[in-house]
């Protein structure tokens, strides 16, 4: 399962913790979502892309745990300021969902 | 703003971040494979889906759309150079004629800030005046706080250079109008007195400078006779001098000497006749026209008490932009309207027939893009695909177009002897034309085809039929103006014009510029008279205050007769005119000398005025309230507006006031060229400080036909190229529909079908679009033709011989260019079609 559209939200959720190469992101979704989403790499990409232009994240070159040149992808205060608009946004929406699926 | 600064830096280190991404996927990939997934998806896709965030894909695609849509070009050479032709005549035409506009009423004059100069001029609900009293621009410029400088300038008939047999073209100007023009000196100095008084100088023009010197350098300091006067050389103006209003003139004149040049002159004082200045001015720092023009009528109300008889009722100074090649009059831009419509006519025949091609040759590319959409692309892809074909197409074509119009200009500019600061090479004006004309072209010729083959209905005939409708249209258009100005050069040409100019010619003795009082002129005027009547081969000599073809002002006001406005050329003669000039007094009675309240009109303007009434004793307007009485009728002679169907005479005797203001028309038994020396030598004895401007009748009616020939063949010519790229369009499209139907034509013969059934048969779809477009073209020429009135002398708008020409010729090169690919068609090898397919 891909959450596309909470796919920017959990990107900057996981890289708030510190900076992390592509696959580290993907992974870290899966574990710690325990393996219930899967990102897929022809969405992750083109989403660090735009991520990158908006200016949440950018990316800077460091050494993987299997000892390869790779690109950290890290934070940027604007993409603090966007993970925090983008969470009180989607607790505001998932709350307005659940009032609406209890309530009905 | 900081995300755009991201998505350019994308754009710039494209191939560093390509690697950067591949690099990412890849180690992805790698970790993924170790982590035991080897299900990986296309990298390459992936890479494409990434980049497609930076914004930047368009221009791979469009570079992709280029290359593939120039290889296409390239691999159809006749096609392409067909096309490219086409579009380059269609947008040629028109950045010519829009280059001239830019010329003239646009692009600024290479002077300094020429947006703040304006020219001023006099107005009253009545009156138009280009020229005012020298006086009057004394005043405004010693009062008018809005304006921070103020030029006049003069013309004059040509004068006398040493003793050169060709006069110079002279223009007298304030002492500021060069430093104000912000131009410098090509040698010497351009520094005019500013006083009356100090020795007489004289500024050269450049192209005078080199045509009578040779380009000598050492002339500065010389002295030299103008008009038998000394004057000082004292400076050359520069190569590209642009002078204001396209006056540009030989030699440069002060203003303020003027009165030594022309003896007796009271230019400087005089505020009786309605003076012979033109004021120009520049707007002080902030101020506006519109402010101008509010603190000139303050002025112009002040100056009415000082002056009661010189300013009129209302009268006010209206300010025009004035730092152009020419001050724009209204019927300029109609002109500048018409030219316009007639060359866009022209693109969009170009247009509609190229629009053809690329629908043939979007059946013949059929296969290719129905292998495309096989293989996946969409149609709106393949639609991308075909317009930028049209758009590069477009591109090629405006570029030769461009070419091609800098040629024409080059040669226009040339052989009219423009001004040195004209310049053929396009300015941004033209060059932001010439884009919009690419695409707009693009769209008219290339979108409907590419929805068309994109969409696989290009079989269809109904664009085919629009096609051709617009074609003939607009062709026809063009072909019914261009035979209305044929009829009616034609007409001017080789019909009596209602007067004889062969044996006349005309004598400007300049009496009104020396000074002279009524009393004085009418001596000279009847001594002259009386000389040149003795002259042995003189026939009749008359008096006339309106030089006749010759050089000098035209005057006419414009009257409102039956809801229509009507152009009155007014003439104030002596009773032997009409003698003279040839022109039959057709009733009434003749003038007597001085006679007031008396006037003899043309016989148009009595039919107009008095339909079905008879014109005689009947009173005429003058100046609203003075009526006179019409004592005659004279035959039309329109000699002040040779090609204004419209225009109409009046004939009033002389004024006593206006003798100096005299010219004279001697008509002669033989040629009147012998006539001519004796005549000068006679006008110069009466008084030596005269110098008299000749003419023969002759030449000035040959000048005013050339004009009109040159008009009128220019159009021609473009009728022309319209209706050839018509037919070739016609050809193109009945070919194609043929070689559409060869089986359908084939099997059709063989069971013995009769040939001209399926000549009908093919050439029925395009019946209707031929009659319809014509119609149209038809209708449009006779709703849009009285725009041309102007020009049309003799004939009417709707004149039915042209109508009926261009349409015969139309229906003639239709039938040749529709019957020429079916002929061939019904030709073939019938056993070898009907096998072969």
């Amino acid at each position: 399962m891909t959450p596309s559209g909470a796919l920017p939200m959990l990107i900057l959720r996981v890289l708030h913790s510190g900076s992390l190469h592509g696959y580290a992101i993907a992974q870290r979704i899966h574990v710690l979502s325990s393996e219930v989403l899967g990102i897929e790499e022809g969405l992750l990409y083109p989403t660090l892309q735009k991520m990158l232009l908006k200016g949440w994240v950018t990316a800077e070159w460091g050494i993987s745990e299997t000892n390869r040149k790779v690109r950290f992808y890290k934070l940027t205060s604007e993409g603090r300021r966007q993970l925090k608009t983008e969470l009180s946004d989607y607790d505001r929406v998932s709350s307005a969902i659940r009032n609406v699926l209890n309530t009905a | 703003m900081a995300e755009l600064l991201r998505r350019l830096r994308y754009l710039f280190q494209q191939s560093r971040l390509q690697r950067e991404l591949a690099d990412d996927i890849e180690f992805h990939r790698e970790m993924a494979g170790r982590s035991g997934n080897r299900n990986f998806g296309n990298v390459l896709r992936m890479q494409e889906q990434a980049r497609e965030a930076w914004g930047w894909m368009w221009i791979d695609r469009l570079m992709q759309d280029l290359h593939y849509a120039g290889r296409i070009l390239l691999r159809a050479p006749g096609f392409t150079v067909a096309a490219v032709l086409v579009l380059a005549i269609g947008i040629g035409a028109n950045l010519t004629a829009f280059s001239l506009f830019n010329l003239i009423a646009l692009k600024p004059l290479p002077i300094r800030d020429p947006q703040s100069i304006v020219r001023l001029e006099r107005r009253s609900p009545e009156i138009i005046a280009g020229e005012m009293p020298y006086p009057m621009v004394a005043f405004y410029r010693g009062h008018a706080k809005t304006l921070s400088a103020v030029m006049a300038t003069m013309g004059a008939p040509p004068m006398e250079f040493e003793r050169d047999l060709q006069p110079v073209t002279v223009n007298f100007v304030t002492a500021n109008y060069f430093s104000e023009l912000g131009t410098h000196a090509a040698l010497g100095s351009l520094q005019l007195p500013a006083q009356q008084s100090g020795p007489p100088v004289v500024v050269v023009s450049y192209g005078f400078w080199q045509r009578r010197f040779g380009g000598d350098t050492s002339i500065i300091g010389r002295v030299v006779q103008i008009t038998k006067r000394p004057a000082t050389i004292i400076g050359v103006t520069a190569d590209d001098f642009a002078a204001l209003d396209g006056q540009e003139s030989d030699i440069w004149l002060p203003l303020l000497q003027q009165p030594y040049f022309v003896e007796g002159s009271k230019l400087l004082t005089d505020t009786d006749s309605g003076g012979e200045t033109r004021m120009w001015a520049r707007l002080a720092a902030g101020a506006t026209s519109r402010a101008a023009e509010q603190e000139l009528l303050a002025l112009t109300n002040q100056l009415r008490k000082q002056y009661p008889k010189l300013i009129w009722d209302h009268e006010y100074i209206l300010s025009e932009p004035g730092g152009h090649g020419k001050i724009m009059r209204p019927e300029m831009y109609q002109v500048a309207g018409m030219v316009g419509a007639l060359v866009f006519l022209i693109l969009v025949v170009a247009c509609a027939n190229l629009g053809g091609l690329m629908m043939a040759r979007g059946i013949s590319r059929e296969h290719e893009i129905g292998i495309r959409i096989a293989i996946g692309a969409n149609r709106k892809r393949i639609f991308r695909q075909l317009f930028t074909e049209s758009l590069l197409l477009a591109l090629l074509g405006s570029v030769a177009g461009l070419a091609l119009s800098c040629i024409v200009m080059r040669i226009t500019l040339a052989a009219t002897d423009a001004p040195r600061w004209m310049s053929a090479i396009p300015d941004w004006r033209v060059l932001l034309l010439t884009g919009t004309l690419a695409v707009l072209v693009a769209v008219l010729f290339g979108l409907a085809p590419a929805w068309q083959v994109a969409r696989q209905r290009q079989r269809r005939t109904f664009a085919r039929q629009i096609l051709i409708a617009a074609q003939l249209a607009a062709s026809s258009v063009l072909l019914i103006v261009a035979a209305l100005l044929v009829r009616a050069a034609h007409h001017v040409l080789y019909t009596d014009p209602g007067f004889g100019y062969e044996q006349v010619f005309g004598i400007a003795p300049g009496l009104d510029s020396h000074g002279y009082t009524p009393a004085a002129a009418r001596v000279y005027l009847d001594d002259l008279k009386n000389r040149l009547r003795a002259l042995p081969g003189t026939e009749s000599v008359s008096l006339s205050q309106l030089p006749m073809l010759g050089n000098g002002a035209t005057s006419y006001m414009t009257v409102d007769i039956g809801g229509r406005p009507i152009n009155v050329y007014p003439n104030w003669v002596d009773p032997e005119f009409f003698k003279t000039m040839g022109i039959p007094l057709l009733r009434g009675r003749n003038l007597l000398p001085n006679e007031p309240n008396a006037v003899i009109v043309s016989e148009s303007l009595a039919r107009k005025q008095w339909p079905g009434v008879d014109a005689l004793s009947k009173p005429l307007w003058r100046d609203g309230s003075k009526k006179d009485i019409i004592v005659g009728i004279a035959g039309n002679a329109r000699i002040k507006s040779m090609s204004d169907g419209d225009a109409v005479e009046a004939y009033w005797p002389v004024q006593p006031a206006n003798m100096p203001a005299m010219t004279l028309v001697v008509k002669t038994v033989g040629a009147p060229s012998a006539h001519l020396a004796q005549a000068r030598a006679i006008a110069e004895t009466l008084n030596p400080k005269l110098f008299p401007y000749i003419w023969l009748l002759k030449t000035g009616f040959r000048q005013n036909a050339e004009g009109l020939e040159k008009v009128t063949m220019i159009v021609s010519l473009l009728g022309l190229v319209a209706i050839s790229m018509a037919g070739i369009g016609i050809v193109g499209l009945v070919a194609y529909s043929v070689s559409q139907r060869t089986k359908e034509i084939a099997v059709r013969l063989a069971l013995g079908a009769k040939r001209l059934h399926v000549i009908a048969a093919v050439l029925k779809q395009f019946c209707w679009p031929i009659v319809i477009g014509t119609v149209a073209g038809v209708a449009t020429a006779a709703a849009t033709s009285k725009f041309l009135r102007k020009f049309l002398f003799g004939i009417g708008n709707l004149d039915p011989l042209s109508y009926a020409g261009a349409i015969a010729v139309l229906i003639v090169l239709v039938g040749l260019s529709a019957v020429t690919p079916v002929r061939r068609a019904l030709r073939l090898d019938l056993a070898r079609t009907l096998h072969y397919e």
